[in-house]
């Protein structure tokens, strides 16, 4: 970060104790276009950026930053490993269950050709399904409870 | 080729062979239809669950879409779906 006499200006003019022990976070260097400390700035201005610089830092050091702390704790190995165990377990569940076999096509014919040749279905057959679906459609909509006695009853507690 | 014949069907407009990982063959008004072949798969895959009691193997040969004018029908051979669009020509209207 900016050229060789600022930091060498730096090292000699800042207070061995004001220096912090951790060195600061990249992230909180100003980047080298805005670089504040410059070999034309006068030492005193260069000296007051130094200890804002470290205040900025010493704060920036009490912060627990929890959104970062989450990715840190989850590694993209550690998301993928977890991903994995997880399709295993799956995976091992799905096989037990019974709906797997149905899932695979059941021969129908082994003349397809002839099959979808054949005559269509007639008409009266259609309409005779048709006929029987809508009386069984209605039939099933007119079931309803006849409530004669009360469905919740109070035992007597003495 | 997976359609041999199915062209030679009477009336047909149209054919589709599918298989699990997609359409294998098309030809006619079901040309690369994509949606049609998904919507037939569903449909032959819910109607193959159905059984009679004591019965081990679904109780039909054939499915068949009656759509007004055209028919879909659909059968399942050696883990392939055979669709074929027929004309109707059966004039009546079907009235539910």
């Amino acid at each position: 970060m900016g050229c060789c006499y600022s930091s060498e200006n730096e090292t000699t003019e800042q207070d061995p104790e004001r220096k912090p022990l951790i060195p600061p976070n990249p992230v909180s260097k100003p980047p080298n276009g805005t670089d504040w400390i410059t070999t034309t700035v006068p030492s005193a201005r260069t000296d007051e950026q130094a200890l804002l610089t470290s205040i900025l830092t010493k704060t920036a050091q009490n912060i627990i930053d929890v959104s970062a702390a989450d990715s840190v704790m989850m590694e993209q190995h550690e998301y993928m490993d977890k991903a994995r165990q997880y399709s295993t377990k799956l995976a091992v569940l799905s096989n037990s269950l019974p709906q797997k076999k149905a899932l695979a096509l059941p021969s129908l014919t082994s003349q397809p050709h002839q099959v979808l040749a054949s005559d269509l279905v007639p008409y009266s057959d259609i309409q005779q399904v048709s006929k029987i679906a809508a009386y069984a459609y209605s039939a099933i909509s007119q079931i309803k409870v006849d409530a004669k006695e009360e469905l919740v009853v109070q035992f007597a507690i003495p | 080729m997976a359609a041999a014949g199915l062209e030679r069907i009477p009336d047909q407009m149209g054919y589709l062979v599918i298989s699990e990982d997609g359409v294998l063959a098309s030809a006619g008004d079901l040309e690369n239809d994509e949606h049609t072949a998904a919507v037939m798969m569903t449909m032959v895959r819910t109607a193959s669950r159905f059984r009679l009691p004591g019965t081990a193997d679904p109780p039909f040969k054939r499915m068949s879409v009656v759509v007004e004018d055209f028919v879909f029908t659909v059968t399942v051979s050696g883990q392939k779906v055979f669709v074929v669009k027929r004309q109707n020509n059966q004039q009546e209207p079907i009235s539910v």
